[in-house]
């Protein structure tokens, strides 16, 4: 149950950056989560921490101690990897037991070990099987099985629900939140999935193009992202944006795209200036009493939520609609937008302005 | 397209024929009777069978007293000898050095040096091999053809090998060294097992290829077990080289009897033998 | 130092230095055989080959070399062979993989195994059976000739047989690749081709032979190798006869080294040897720039 730090760490691969110093404190207990699309980083930097690939500049300190050059398995740390790498010839015991017989365990308290741990995941019925007579489900559950028997102090996870159905993606994302809530062992855990992140974190780190865009809880990345990237990328379906200007009318501050205009009641900002406005569906309502004018281009119902593809002039937008009333296709609707939701972004940094 | 089929068809029980006819002539000269043997209008399909050119009280196999059980001798010496190159060719030498070219030594050097060891002829190496072998005292010994006969059975599964320890995954191994294995552990009890095929195409490919070999075993051996190493090809042939002029049914019943688990071991293997004879050809 | 530039490693957390030296460790066997039973064989090959008789040092063996009429009608018998016996291998392979291939009946996997069956007949016993057949008094061949003909004793014919012979046992060989090549070629091509209209000439051309072009240059160089290195058949067939018209490059220096004990002659006899494979293996190497496909790239650093 332990603290890493990782400090100021880049990797480069020949003279392409792969992590761009990068900083990032994972807390003991928590179940951080590096999220990010492919290329980002994250499984490298998650490799790093496991101490499978070279540092090339930074630190990175497990408990305070610096392990830049320790091999993986004087960190102790357990690792699941995304294909499950169990050994293809042991039997599921042999494969759970091989970290402790290496380690020099007596015969008793390994089978003592082992059988404890495939209890508590479930596998018990498993244990003289080999890894090709299991389903996806089952040989997922004999990895973690294998990294958690150790009781490590770091447990690393590379996209490890990715090979499974969505069903069992969906029991498997609870089991493992339950799972570490349990054994309280601080966790990171890579993933491209933001739904994945979002279910199962304490903590979300996102990268992009190897640079951190932002750490923090679910609910505040959800809520309050800090940049464009962040914005787009957390959340389903996609936060709606719309670039403009905001201006000051009248000595009231306006947003104005090509299509639209809002006002924008007990807002300040330092300027006037280029942004880009963020509005995730769910903030948009429609009141055909007042409102933004616009015609329902698409209708997605989805049972309890209907996805609606608006357009404003030029600008689609994509508004959930809960209500009982059936919308369809080519129906003009007025469209409200929550004043506290509205997130603005610098348009040339890309960070938010609003807070 | 059937009427291309039986164009093709024919084609190919062409090559089946001349494929399997002198095996049958061997099979059928070995079966027949003397007077069928010697007539200058050959006999294709025999009208007698007699069992009597592979052993007949007193004398077999013609003239010269050699039984088919009087080879053993030459069939130990075979064994022995093709067993010890293959095994530690493989095992020894092949399979860690593999393990090394495409872990830790990834030079493409290196693998070139592996496939010009097989292409230097016997031959010319057999001089050297000679004076090394009589100043070290092995002349006529098990030890002495092994350690020539590596001189085939390292490089060759070094080179196969290297093609199936490139493909293991290598999440695997990375898993191993997390859970602490240390790198030779690796090797050893994750990485080998799961070369396993290869391993067994590496046996069996050069088992063969040592049981077969004539050139090294002509010159460095000169006597049967127990006083010496000669192997079953030089038995073989001083065998056609004495029965050339008279035995003929001895000749060919020899030759069946060395064929039968030729054949039976070809057709059983076939799946490692293919893999063994395409690898690097192909990718499969 | 030049070579450790090049390494790279799999093993994780370790520098050069210790990745290196674990190869070293597990290729040590490799490398000690290397050694021993390569580079002294060459180093006494040398040795022998650059000094006389007497034991000293001279270029004799050399000049000898260009002196020897024997030596020069072994080098042709050699090419004769190696000519006749890759034209009748490699079409004969190459035919029967693409029959093969392109048969679509039940039988295709006996075929095959009935194909390469003289592949795993060890080769003295292969001798024997053609001695059987090219027999000229009790022979099946003779017969079907209507005239006695004697095959291993004629001069002119000798040679043809052992390619004949030596033919049978490697056809085989060319064949499995070739086939394998061909099995291996991805069935959407020849689907595309369909569609788009082409004829099995046309198919054949553009899409079958450019797919295997790189098997047939493999399969090519190590059927030429194994030719060159042939000796059994020869010893066995015919011991160079009749008189020397059977004489390849491989029997010659055997029989100079352990017929005449020439050792010195023998040992510059087998550098020539070795320069001709050399100078052959390079000029197809380069001739064709298939070297990636020979599995070579596996320890090229391809990760």
């Amino acid at each position: 149950m332990s603290e890493v730090v990782i400090e100021n760490l880049t990797k480069k691969f020949g003279n392409t950056i792969v992590l761009n110093h990068v900083n990032i404190t994972i807390k003991p207990r928590e179940f951080f989560v590096l999220l990010g699309p492919s290329g980002s980083g994250k499984t490298t930097l998650l490799r790093l921490i496991a101490g499978l690939e070279d540092i090339t500049e930074g630190s990175i300190y497990i408990d305070g101690k610096k392990v830049n050059e320790k091999p993986p398995k004087d960190r102790d740390i357990a690792m699941v990897f995304q294909n499950y790498a169990l050994y293809p010839h042991l039997t599921v015991f042999d494969n759970i037991a091989m970290p402790l017989k290496v380690r020099g365990l007596s015969k008793d308290k390994v089978v003592q070990s082992v059988k404890e741990i495939s209890t508590r995941l479930h596998i018990e019925e498993l244990l003289q099987k080999r890894p090709r007579q299991l389903s996806g489900g089952q040989q997922q559950r004999v990895a973690l099985a294998r990294a958690l028997v150790r009781n490590p102090a770091i447990f690393l996870l590379d996209e490890p629900l990715s090979n499974l159905d969505a069903k069992l993606r969906i029991e498997a994302r609870t089991f493992l939140k339950s799972l570490q809530r349990e054994l309280g062992v601080t966790t990171i855990f890579v993933t491209h999935d933001q739904s994945e992140a979002m279910s199962m974190a304490t903590k979300i780190a996102v990268l992009n193009k190897g640079v951190i865009k932002q750490v923090a809880d679910p609910y505040e990345l959800y809520m309050k992202p800090q940049d464009v990237f962040t914005a787009g990328f957390v959340g389903s379906p996609a936060m709606n944006m719309i670039p403009g200007k905001v201006v000051r009318e009248d000595s009231k501050w306006k947003f104005k795209s090509d299509d639209l205009k809002l006002e924008l009641e007990g807002m300040a900002f330092d300027r006037e200036s280029n942004v880009i406005l963020g509005i995730r569906p769910e903030h948009i309502v429609i009141d055909n009493s007042a409102g933004i004018e616009g015609k329902i281009l698409i209708v997605e119902p989805l049972g309890s939520i209907t996805y609606l593809d608006v357009v404003v002039g030029n600008t689609h937008l994509t508004v959930q609609y809960t209500g009982l009333v059936r919308l369809d296709a080519g129906m003009s609707v007025k469209l409200n937008f929550a004043a506290d939701k509205m997130l603005f972004y610098d348009k040339a940094t890309e960070k938010l302005i609003n807070s | 397209m059937k009427k291309l089929n039986i164009v093709l068809l024919i084609i190919l029980l062409i090559f089946s024929l001349f494929s399997l006819f002198p095996i049958y002539w061997t099979v059928i000269t070995a079966l027949k009777v003397n007077s069928e043997i010697f007539t200058t209008t050959p006999v294709f399909f025999p009208t007698k069978i007699t069992f009597s050119n592979f052993y007949t009280p007193g004398q077999t196999f013609g003239a010269v007293s050699q039984t088919a059980f009087g080879s053993l001798p030459w069939l130990i010496n075979s064994t022995v000898i093709a067993l010890l190159s293959s095994l530690i060719g493989t095992f020894l030498i092949g399979a860690p050095a593999a393990y090394a070219l495409t872990h830790y030594l990834k030079n493409v050097w290196f693998g070139r040096t592996v496939l010009l060891m097989m292409m230097i002829p016997e031959a010319a190496l057999i001089i050297p091999f000679y004076v090394i072998i009589i100043r070290v005292n092995l002349i006529n010994t098990w030890w002495g053809l092994t350690l020539v006969y590596l001189s085939f059975t390292a490089p060759l599964s070094t080179w196969l090998l290297m093609g199936f320890f490139g493909d293991l995954p290598r999440s695997v191994e990375e898993a191993a060294s997390i859970d602490g294995l240390s790198a030779y552990r690796i090797f050893y009890r994750i990485a080998l097992p799961m070369v396993m095929p290869g391993i067994i195409v590496s046996i069996i490919l050069n088992f063969i290829n040592a049981w077969n070999e004539f050139l090294y075993a002509l010159v460095l051996t000169y006597m049967p077990f127990p006083s010496g190493a000669q192997t079953v090809p030089i038995f073989l042939t001083d065998f056609i080289v004495i029965e050339k002029s008279f035995a003929w049914g001895g000749l060919a019943a020899a030759g069946v009897i060395v064929i039968i688990p030729s054949i039976v071991i070809g057709i059983y293997a076939q799946k490692y033998l293919v893999r063994g004879w395409t690898m690097g050809a192909v990718k499969e | 130092m030049l070579l450790l530039r090049e390494f790279q490693y799999i093993q994780v957390k370790m520098n050069r230095k210790q990745a290196a030296k674990i190869g070293l460790v597990l290729a040590s066997p490799l490398l000690i055989y290397f050694l021993v039973f390569f580079v002294y064989p060459i180093f006494l090959l040398f040795r022998y080959a650059f000094t006389s008789s007497s034991g000293a040092l001279s270029l004799s063996n050399f000049a000898a070399m260009t002196r020897d009429p024997l030596l020069y009608s072994s080098l042709v018998n050699t090419l004769y062979y190696f000519v006749g016996s890759v034209a009748v291998q490699f079409s004969g392979g190459f035919l029967a993989a693409i029959v093969l291939n392109s048969y679509t009946g039940r039988l295709r996997n006996v075929f095959r195994m009935i194909l390469y069956i003289p592949l795993t007949i060890s080769p003295i016993v292969i001798a024997l059976m053609w001695l059987l057949i090219f027999n000229p008094t009790y022979g099946p061949i003779d017969y079907i000739l209507r005239r006695p003909v004697n095959w291993l004793g004629s001069p002119n014919l000798a040679m043809p047989t052992i390619i004949v012979a030596n033919g049978w046992e490697y056809v085989p060989f060319v064949f499995l690749i070739i086939y394998a090549g061909l099995q291996s070629v991805p069935k959407q091509y020849y689907e595309a081709a369909s569609i788009d209209g082409m004829n099995r000439l046309q198919t054949f051309r553009y899409i079958t032979m450019p797919s295997i072009r790189p098997i047939m240059i493999i399969a090519f160089l190590l059927n030429s190798i194994g030719i060159l290195q042939g000796f059994t058949l020869v010893y066995v067939l015919t011991n160079g006869g009749p008189g020397f018209s059977t004489y390849i490059l491989s029997f010659y220096i055997y029989k100079v080294a352990f017929t005449y004990f020439n050792m010195h002659y023998a040992a510059a006899l087998s550098l020539l040897f070795i320069f001709i494979i050399a100078v052959f293996v390079y000029a197809m190497l380069k001739l064709t720039s298939v070297e990636k496909y020979l599995g070579i790239s596996r320890a090229g650093g391809n990760e």
